[in-house]
């Protein structure tokens, strides 16, 4: 029975159903598949058992990109997190080599990378009319340096015994105990985005910082904890990327940002705020994975994976725009 | 509500597609892995990869060729990979991709010295041999390195040069890359060990500049050096670019002080010659050819079991010759190419189209 509208009770789910096949996510859920089949069929190395050990180096990205995604939702930018993870990365051999005690040393990296991050925060919240793409740009430079002067002449610093970083990047079976921290870490994440009142703080101040205000959210101290939240996550980040390199240099995280950046835009995020689902950022990051291991396994020169991932990106932010064009021009034409 | 539920479903149709994804790749895995079994032992083929500093350095592509030539020679095959970025991390995903593709042997010019052990290691628990090239790894994560000449040589040999070019006496200064370059910092020393010899006592080193192997700042350095010593006989650079800066700076000003050092020929040649109006008289270098060559005969002995990497080996290196493997500084095991290549007006011509 078909009401005034046209809608119905018994056409509805159908309608649900195709927007979820034909919503961002969907795509890119499909778009996965076709990736790794793609991969299967390219190089008859690209097995799980393989994936499954090359991606760790590949997974500490992820971990940047879970609260990059709040903060481009909050509609702000924080490009300083690949030198956070160089300086905390930094901090943590620096600290184990000098004997200090493994807990010690996994709480030293992650308060360094919670530290920055919380100077970031201040500096932001203190003095709101600061850019936070200068604000981040600047506490780039001086955690680098930072870091750079802790490595001293050499530019580079190795563990003398990696005995308790060996322990991290240590696999249950084949599976590494990074992708289980993964996992759990991104379904958190998600879950904290899309069901609870924080989650959607952070879309309402997106959206309109000076509207989320009167509307009585604490928008500084939110943005406070975010920030500080990014700071964390890089240290653990760094925490994990020493437990692959056994050591860090002056290079360790860079471009780390833009990575992360460009990973949540493919997934639909927007980095003007207020729009995007972290599910789609977190699927992006597989796909992007994938097809770097998958490349990478038939000896395509990197040079070109780079460009492939770079059209990729292009057309996750034109099409969108273009398939909303395509849709007002039908409406309009409905209209007449 | 919607929204969660949709979200809700999205996590699944991903996890359920993963799953079914690795599900699909382990199906298969059985019958690809026979197969590849399979057309190894039919062809027998070896597979010997290249992991470089960076792509588009001229220096390793020539090394690159060398390595490639040998090889295929014998009847091999040879992957050169570039890593995304000139950084050791980049290097770390080329050689995880490798050790997944299952190669034989492993030649690798770091760009850090230890940030690759991890990985490094985990290629030979997988059976890979693992050897260096231009640049080492540390002790730990190699069979041996393929050293192009030994500090000591080469401290030796620039100091002869200077010796010579100034007549056996004057002031001279060095210009080199960064102050922390590991090589230019320990041929520096070596120089300088050299220099203790009574026969170079009338000489005085004046200043040792850095120009960071950037262009203009090697410029700059440069000209600094000619402003503040005007007695200054002999520059020194053992680095290309700073040796190229500088024989551009002496040979525009028409300055009386000559050059040496390491260069590339292609660059150096309308500098050099023996005339007042040139500034090189002559420099030396190791031919990135035969280095690339050695490197590809040390991974084929290594692949054959003709050597381990320990001290005291030999192996013969083809038209190169017999190389013994000796104890390196860092308390690995090395192969020492030779003595360094000298290049002056009499050969500048033929070597300056080779690179």
């Amino acid at each position: 029975m078909a009401g005034k509208s046209g809608r119905s009770i018994a056409n509805k789910p159908e309608k649900v159903w195709q927007k979820r096949i034909l919503s961002w996510e969907g795509m890119l859920v499909v778009l996965f598949i076709a990736v790794n089949i793609f991969c299967i069929n390219i190089s008859s190395m690209y097995q799980f058992s393989n994936v499954l050990r090359e991606m760790p180096k590949y997974l500490t990205e992820v971990f940047i990109l879970l609260p990059m995604a709040y903060i481009l939702i909050m509609g702000d930018i924080d490009i300083s997190v690949g030198s956070i993870v160089c300086l905390s990365a930094t901090m943590a051999c620096t600290a184990y080599n000098k004997g200090i005690p493994f807990i010690a040393v996994v709480l030293i990296c992650l308060m360094t990378g919670m530290a920055c991050g919380f100077v970031n925060g201040i500096i932001l919240t203190r003095f709101t009319e600061l850019p936070p793409m200068i604000v981040t740009l600047a506490t780039q430079i001086i955690f680098r340096g930072i870091a750079e002067i802790t490595l001293g002449s050499g530019g580079s610093v190795s563990l003398t015994k990696a005995d308790g970083f060996r322990m991290i990047s240590g696999k249950v079976g084949k599976v590494p105990y990074i992708v289980f921290l993964v996992i759990i870490l991104a379904a958190g994440f998600t879950v904290v985005l899309c069901a609870t009142t924080f989650g959607r703080r952070l879309y309402a101040i997106g959206s309109n910082k000076l509207a989320a205000y009167y509307a009585g959210i604490q928008v500084e101290r939110t943005r406070l904890i975010v920030y500080s939240v990014t700071g964390f996550m890089s240290g653990l980040a760094a925490l994990l990327l020493v437990s692959v390199l056994y050591g860090a240099n002056t290079t360790t995280g860079n471009g780390f940002e833009m990575d992360a950046i460009a990973m949540a835009v493919f997934g639909g995020i927007s980095t003007n705020g207020g729009k995007g689902k972290l599910q789609g950022g977190i699927i992006a990051a597989f796909i992007i994975i994938c097809l770097r291991i998958g490349l990478g396994l038939i000896n395509l020169n990197p040079q070109i994976i780079l460009i492939i991932l770079g059209i990729l990106l292009v057309l996750s932010v034109l099409l969108p725009n273009i398939f909303r064009g395509v849709k007002l021009q039908s409406k309009s034409i409905e209209m007449k | 509500m919607k929204k969660k539920m949709v979200g809700m479903l999205l996590c699944a149709a991903m996890v359920v597609s993963l799953i079914a994804g690795c599900g699909n790749s382990g199906a298969d895995k059985e019958g690809s892995k026979a197969e590849d079994v399979k057309k190894a032992d039919d062809s027998g083929k070896k597979v010997y990869a290249l992991v470089t500093k960076s792509a588009g350095n001229p220096f390793m592509d020539i090394i690159a060729g060398g390595f490639t030539d040998v090889i295929e020679a014998a009847g091999g095959e040879v992957i050169v990979r570039h890593p995304e970025a000139a950084t050791a991390d980049a290097q770390v995903s080329v050689i995880q991709s490798l050790i997944s593709q299952g190669v034989d042997s492993i030649t690798v010019s770091a760009n850090d010295q230890n940030a690759l052990q991890a990985a490094l290691e985990e290629a030979m628990d997988a059976g890979i041999k693992i050897s260096g090239l231009d640049s080492a790894t540390n002790a730990d994560s190699r069979q041996v390195f393929v050293n192009q000449a030994s500090d000591a040589e080469i401290g030796k040999t620039l100091m002869e040069a200077i010796y010579d070019i100034a007549g056996g006496e004057g002031q001279w200064a060095i210009l080199s890359a960064t102050s922390q370059a590991t090589n230019q910092n320990a041929w520096i020393a070596a120089m300088q060990e050299a220099m203790k010899d009574d026969k170079y006592s009338k000489l005085e080193l004046t200043e040792i500049a850095y120009g960071d192997d950037e262009p203009q700042k090697s410029t700059d350095q440069t000209q600094a050096l000619l402003s503040k010593y005007p007695d200054l006989k002999v520059i020194c650079s053992p680095t290309t670019v700073g040796i190229n800066a500088a024989a551009k700076v002496l040979q525009d000003d028409h300055s009386s002080v000559k050059l040496t050092g390491l260069g590339l020929p292609s660059e150096l040649a309308e500098y050099m010659g023996d005339g007042d109006d040139k500034s090189c008289p002559y420099m030396y270098l190791w031919n990135p050819i035969e280095l690339g060559q050695l490197g590809g005969y040390t991974a084929m002995a290594l692949v054959n079991g003709e050597i381990t990497g320990a001290e005291g080996e030999s192996f013969k290196a083809g038209d190169l010759g017999d190389y013994e493997i000796i104890k390196a500084k860092d308390g690995g095991t090395e192969v020492v190419l030779g003595p360094l290549f000298k290049f002056d007006s009499s050969n500048i011509n033929e070597w300056k189209d080779v690179f």
